[in-house]
């Protein structure tokens, strides 16, 4: 019954050439009428000011659920309450991510993806180390006279002419600044 | 006991301003020493959340669940839009950039020995151009500063 008239009142924008009093006023009694995610969820009114309702749509009501199980209803909307309008939506995103990973692994959450992808990174660096010190070797291979640099403040590669064995042995890393930090170790904030 | 109380309360205790009894949850993991610690993970998830997300883990897990936890508030508090999950998106974009620069200088190892098993030196100039133009591929054309992991 409730499908009938809504469909019937619908039509009435169809019909007319412009919206009247009647149907902006219907228009925000139909908007306010469907709650958001999490106001259904936490069983209120959904008024029209709400602060979840532009990113918690009703028809995802997993989205809020996850996020109010491990963040909280009130912590998340301070946390929307003290960023601009425009970086809410990435901040909910986040937030989501977080929520996901946390309810998927409740032990390590996020952390464990951070782990698992510094270990890549980490092992990509020393790949990277072992093939630029490949291609040095075989250059040196064909140069007998390549020079020897050492820089150990700058951490550049050192080379031994005489012992140099292909890929097995060098020392340092480039310095392009990659992320490096055990996520386990930190123990403040930074300034 | 009103000493041993007032004196041994964990720092969760302590914020929270109630009795910390000899079972506390929190206790364990948020020592008196360090009540910063205690703060930052109930300014994000709160105590009750807190609890709850220990009460339900084994204990022997317990210890890493809280230091992960106090690790993404950490995060979140220093980057409120993104917390850890900006994090997660820089390292995303190290690997991509580490598996171009690996791939090139595979190739270049390719080439290079091609041109050595070939006749002599004479060889290897011809593939001096192709070099270079590895070299001067832009990696920079590659804007993944973009792409957030629930894009990927």
């Amino acid at each position: 019954m409730k499908g009938r008239i809504l469909l019937s009142l619908e039509s009435l924008f169809l019909v007319s050439k412009g919206p009247t009093i009647f149907q902006v006023l219907l228009s925000h009694f139909m908007a306010s009428n469907s709650p958001c995610a999490s106001c259904k969820l936490l069983r209120r009114r959904c008024t029209k000011d709400c602060i979840f309702a532009p990113y918690f749509p009703s028809n995802e009501p997993l989205r809020f659920a996850t996020v109010h199980k491990v963040f909280g209803a009130s912590n998340v909307s301070k946390m929307l309450q003290e960023l601009p309008i425009q970086q809410r939506a990435d901040a909910v995103n986040s937030l989501v991510y977080e929520a996901n990973a946390r309810v998927r692994d409740p032990v390590y959450g996020c952390v464990g993806a951070i782990s698992l992808l510094q270990n890549q990174v980490s092992q990509l660096q020393r790949q990277l180390a072992v093939a630029q010190a490949e291609i040095l070797c075989i250059q040196m291979q064909q140069e007998p006279n390549f020079p020897i640099f050492v820089d150990p403040d700058e951490k550049s590669l050192v080379l031994c002419a005489n012992n140099f064995s292909n890929s097995s042995q060098f020392f340092g890393n480039d310095s392009s600044g990659y992320v490096n930090q055990d996520p386990l170790k930190r123990e403040s904030l930074s300034a | 006991d009103y000493l041993t109380m007032n004196s041994s309360r964990c720092a969760a205790c302590k914020y929270l301003r109630k009795r910390c009894p000899s079972e506390c949850i929190f206790s364990p993991y948020f020592p008196p020493n360090n009540p910063q610690r205690f703060a930052c993970v109930h300014r994000i998830y709160g105590a009750s959340n807190i609890g709850r997300m220990l009460q339900q883990l084994p204990v022997y897990l317990r210890a890493q669940a809280a230091d992960c936890l106090y690790y993404e508030a950490q995060c979140r508090i220093e980057n409120p839009v993104y917390g850890c999950v900006g994090m997660i998106s820089t390292l995303h974009q190290q690997i991509f950039s580490a598996q171009e620069q690996l791939a090139k200088v595979h190739a270049e190892i390719a080439l290079i020995n091609n041109a050595y098993t070939q006749q002599g030196s004479s060889q290897f100039q011809q593939f001096d151009g192709l070099l270079s133009d590895l070299n001067n591929f832009p990696m920079e054309s590659m804007d993944t500063s973009n792409q957030v992991p629930w894009c990927l």
